[in-house]
């Protein structure tokens, strides 16, 4: 059977698609294997790849770390590698290994499919080169989004690699009509097939108040029993306490950026529902808010930086299922089995 | 609330680490208990002393051979917890814990705290405190305190949340010649709070009139219930404090909870009758009149000075705290007349010019003090050289004891001239002051609680055509979505579930969608953006209205989604709605704000896209919402007089809009999870009303 390729932007959702087809695929009967040529550099957990790590958990799988994620990109690539050749040859060598005693090969994407192209190993190439079939997969946020889906598709095509078809993953629910009822039908009038429109679902796209923590650093005041609440939105309270209630109500599960010394405003934000309170400027807030915030069961983080560069920095937070969210690792499958026409990728595989 | 009267007049108390020691505060209450010349008995608790202050001391609670009503506790705090369950098993009903180190500390003391709390409860307890200054009866009399000091005995009872306020107070008050009939001092309000003691103290017979000073409620609902019981018997006079934003701050970050808003503050004490003092000093004020005068039976008041300066300053005041100053009965001037001179002023205010002796001061007074259509009456005495304060303060005060029914407060200006009169004035019970405005506001607080008393309260009114099992669904629904906000079609649901009339819409995902929608309705409609997200719709480009056509409608569709996006890039646009235009009409708004002590608070005034700007808006709170409220809270508003018919506009149909006041009320009382709703506008027609545009905010 040929290796599936899942490709696809930052934030698609590649990883819990690739973990639900891996999961149905095994439960299928097929020695599953996993596969991401090029990872990303973790910058700031400094750990191993974190959609590795999962994988191996959950599929029980035991290759070495090092051939499962050859190549690491970053912003200055080029100055680390450059034999093009070389490099190639180690990925096809890598996967022919992972391949040897396994049915399928789910390889993973980097954070874009053109990412290492001045090096010849783009998603599009390496698939030809290893053989695999492309699967795309596409957040649905706007009309540009079915632009972004064809041309990731047709480009995938112009390297003459195989495609299996498209998935919008991660699709909010007031845009699941249009993406069924317009996308899908302008995709596949241009010859792309749409294996799948998936509505998102919170419990596996949000991150938790974990990963801001990682990502925030700082010490956590309170709350310390709640770092798997999820974060669905993220506010800054700047404003006077008489407009903040309304604003606050506005979002369920959120976290809330202010200043230590702004009582008034965490009080407030703990009368609505919140899954965090990133306190800035390293101002310590007064007993009686730490232990309102305990009471209420909300993390409350005090880091040393300014509210802008607390924002800054939240852009590098991305929810990664851990191998212990059982929850999550279970929804991620039964989305794929619901919403995926994985019978159909199967097919395209044999 | 005859709970607490054992605490106030308790069989026996026992002191809990009392100690010998006149430094220690254990040694201050003991003696304090003691030198107050409380009857019952009094049972020093110190498992290191045998006596203590000439009393027999016991080595714990159980050892206390009688059974004791109330227990005082000044032991370090990590004690106070096995000593209260030691209480408890003694029987003991109270406990008054003055020890600190609970919930005002942070997160460890609020276990502590609450630990105790739980002892309490488990034997039935009732808990003063902790960390207060403890509680004083002057009729008892019982002084279970550590403050310096005893009050005079009073009819005042005063309920402080500040024990730093109560020392003061006391000793202020003794200076002053003030007394007290009740002394509590809050402090962390575990258990019994501001609510319980209002409640007892309006049933204490020697309590006439409750002062309070609070920082927050404990309950809104609870002192919303005590105090429409309590203002029925006496006045509740409340200074709040912590009303500005740096002061709500300040009040936070002290009592840790988030204060309510001013506003639902403000509506709840006029709802329960209470009044609110701006000032510590207006809270004394009327504190004083009311423990000394009767209640007038309306708002005119009369004046009588030797002095016309004061004279106009005093009906200045009079004017404009809303009293009326009295128009004599034609008898009242003739008499008048025949004794005084030619130059004084007969009418109100009665001038009877810098030349009185006391016998004119004391006639003009009683000649006032005698006609019908005075309810009040304000003395005032400037120094002259024939007056003789101190004569004139006895011959006001046998006018006083000559009509004991209309209030009087005398305005004796000067300093060591008057101090002699004013000291007699105040034995005598007839408060008096240095200048005329404070006089004028201890009438005012005396004829609104007159006036509020006499007011029908009236009934909430209830709807049975109500279809609670729809807006269930709908909030679910949204719930499900992850939202808190509810799209405008939904709220429309909602709003017509409790029978308010709402323009025809729907929601359209497509332009085709919309067409038909458009036809179906009848044109001309509106055509607005629906997401969570977007609070003001016109703001970016989110509102087309009177599209004729479906050619229109088409246009505008793809018009609006293009100026959204640009305006909000990103934000999830759920649809539009699609509305029928209806006739215009008086716009009104009708809100609800969920106010977190008070609960929803119900805003109505004039409505459209002036609402920020006019700010013409009466509030009331949604908890016993009265048919009578709805009446007086349409009538402050500006709205009224439009709704009436302005300037030859026909009326327009006022019961429609109370009706929806009231089921907008109902809503708020079934579903405590609306934290917010708008209805803006909502058209008023001759016969009849709708809303456009329903914004509702839920809890997850």
């Amino acid at each position: 059977m040929k290796g599936l390729f899942v490709v696809g932007s930052y934030g698609s959702g590649k990883t819990a698609l690739c973990l639900g087809l891996a999961l149905i695929f095994r439960e299928q009967g097929l020695r599953v294997g996993y596969f991401k040529p090029i990872g990303v550099l973790a910058g700031v957990s400094g750990k191993e790849d974190e959609d590795v790590a999962l994988m191996r958990e959950v599929l029980g799988i035991t290759d070495c770390c090092e051939r499962m994620v050859v190549l690491h990109a970053s912003h200055n690539y080029l100055s680390r590698y450059q034999k093009a050749d070389a490099h190639l040859r180690l990925i096809k060598e890598c996967y022919d290994e992972l391949a040897a005693d396994r049915d399928v090969v789910i390889m993973e994407g980097t954070t874009f499919p053109h990412v290492m192209a001045s090096l010849g190993l783009d998603a599009g190439t390496i698939a030809r080169q290893v053989g695999a079939v492309v699967l795309v997969v596409g957040r649905a946020e706007d009309d540009f989004s079915a632009d972004r889906m064809i041309l990731f598709n047709e480009y995938v095509r112009s390297r003459d690699a195989e495609v299996a078809g498209s998935v919008f993953n991660n699709v909010p629910r007031p845009l699941l009509d249009k993406v069924r009822g317009v996308y899908k039908p302008l995709l596949e009038d241009l010859g792309h097939r749409v294996l799948g429109v998936v509505p998102r679902r919170v419990e596996i796209a949000a991150p938790t108040v974990r990963e801001f923590c990682a990502v925030l650093g700082g010490e956590l005041l309170a709350g310390h029993e709640h770092l798997d609440l999820l974060v669905e939105d993220v506010l800054v309270g700047a404003m006077t306490l008489e407009s903040a209630l309304p604003y606050l109500r506005r979002s369920a599960n959120k976290a809330v950026i202010t200043g230590g010394d702004r009582a008034d405003l965490v009080l407030a934000t703990l009368e609505t529902s919140t899954s965090l309170i990133v306190l800035t400027g390293g101002l310590y807030p007064d007993v009686k808010v730490v232990a309102r915030a305990s009471q209420r069961g909300v993390p409350l983080l005090l880091v040393h930086y300014d509210t802008y560069t607390t924002i800054e920095k939240l852009h590098a937070v991305s929810r990664k299922i851990k191998p212990d969210q059982e929850e999550a690792i279970r929804l991620a499958k039964d989305v794929v089995s619901q919403y995926v026409d994985w019978r159909a990728i199967l097919d395209a595989l044999r | 609330m005859k709970e607490l009267e054992s605490l106030f007049n308790p069989s026996a108390v026992a002191v809990l680490g009392a100690s010998r020691s006149r430094q220690k505060l254990g040694n201050a209450v003991l003696r304090n208990i003691i030198d107050s010349g409380y009857p019952g008995k009094i049972f020093p608790v110190n498992p290191k002393e045998k006596e203590i202050e000439g009393l027999p001391c016991y080595p714990s609670v159980g050892a206390i051979p009688d059974p004791v009503d109330a227990a005082v506790i000044v032991v370090p705090s990590r004690l106070v917890k096995p000593l209260a369950e030691e209480c408890g098993k003694k029987g003991i009903k109270h406990l008054i814990v003055i020890t600190a180190g609970f919930r005002e500390v942070g997160e460890e003391g609020w276990r502590a705290e609450r630990e105790l709390l739980q002892v309490c409860k488990k034997y039935g307890m009732r808990m003063v405190g902790p960390n207060c200054l403890g509680i004083i009866d002057t009729h008892t009399p019982l002084n279970a305190t550590f403050a310096t000091g005893f009050p005079l005995r009073g009819e005042i009872a005063f309920i402080s949340q500040s024990g730093a306020l109560c020392l003061a107070i006391l000793d202020w008050s003794l200076d002053k010649g003030i007394g007290f009939s009740r002394f509590v001092s809050l402090g962390n309000k575990a258990d019994l709070n501001e609510s319980d003691f209002i409640l007892s103290a309006a049933f204490d017979p020697h309590s006439r009139v409750i002062a309070c000073y609070i920082e927050d409620v404990s309950d809104g609902r609870q002192f919303l219930a005590a105090c429409s019981q309590a203002t029925r018997r006496v006045p509740v006079l409340v200074y709040k404090a912590g009303t500005s934003q740096a002061g709500a701050r300040a009040a936070s970050s002290h009592t840790g909870a988030l204060a309510g808003s001013d506003v639902a503050y403000e509506t709840a004490f006029r709802q329960c009758g209470v009044l609110r003092a701006r000032d510590m000093a207006q809270l004394f004020d009327w504190a004083l009149a009311f423990s000394t005068q009767p209640l007038p039976r309306g708002k005119r008041v009369a004046v009588v000075t030797n002095s016309g300066g004061p004279g106009i300053i005093t009906t200045d005041n009079v004017e404009a705290r809303g009293l009326e100053m009295a128009r004599f009965q034609k008898e009242t001037i003739d008499r008048l007349r025949e004794r005084l001179p030619a130059e004084a002023n007969l009418y109100n205010p009665v001038d009877v010019i810098g030349d009185a002796d006391p016998d004119r001061f004391a006639f003009a007074l009683r000649t006032v003090a005698a006609d019908p259509g005075v309810d009040s009456l304000i003395a005032i005495l400037t120094p002259t050289a024939v007056i003789e304060p101190e004569e004139t303060a006895r011959r006001i005060i046998a006018v006083r004891q000559e009509t004991p029914d209309k209030p009087l407060a005398a305005v004796f200006l000067g300093g060591p001239e008057v101090q002699e009169a004013v000291s007699q004035l105040s034995k005598a019970g007839i408060p008096s002051y240095t200048f005329p405005e404070p006089a004028v506001s201890a009438i005012e607080g005396l004829t609104r609680y007159a006036q509020l008393r006499a007011r029908d309260r009236g009934r909430v009114v209830t709807f049975d055509d109500v279809d609670r099992q729809r807006v269930r669904e709908i909030f679910r629904e949204v719930r499900e979505d992850g939202r808190t906000v509810l799209l405008a079609t939904e709220a429309a649901e909602v709003a017509r579930a409790y029978g308010i009339p709402v323009a025809p819409s729907a929601l359209a995902s497509q332009p085709d969608e919309a067409e038909r929608i458009a036809k179906e309705l009848g044109f001309p409609v509106a055509l607005k953006v629906m997401s969570p997200r977007i609070l003001h719709k016109t703001d970016v480009g989110g509102v087309r209205l009177g599209l004729n056509s479906p050619e229109a409608v088409r246009s505008a569709f793809v018009s609006i989604l293009d100026a959204v996006s640009r305006h909000l890039p990103g934000v999830t646009i759920y649809g539009i709605q699609v509305q029928k235009m209806v006739d215009p009409g008086t716009e009104l708004i009708i809100g609800l704000n969920r106010d977190n002590q008070f609960g929803p608070l119900l805003a109505c005034g004039l409505g459209g896209i002036y609402v920020n700007l006019l700010r013409d808006v009466a509030f009331r709170l949604a908890w016993q919402l009265t048919d009578t409220d709805i009446q007086e809270m349409l009538q402050e508003t500006k709205a009224y007089t439009l709704l009436r018919g302005f300037r030859g506009e026909p009326p327009k149909d006022v019961d429609a809009v109370v009706e929806a006041l009231a089921r907008t009320a109902q809503l708020a009382r079934d579903f405590p999870e609306i934290a917010e709703l708008d209805m803006n506008p909502v058209m008023v027609y001759e016969r009849g009303l709708a809303a456009l545009d329903v914004k509702i905010t839920i809890d997850t």
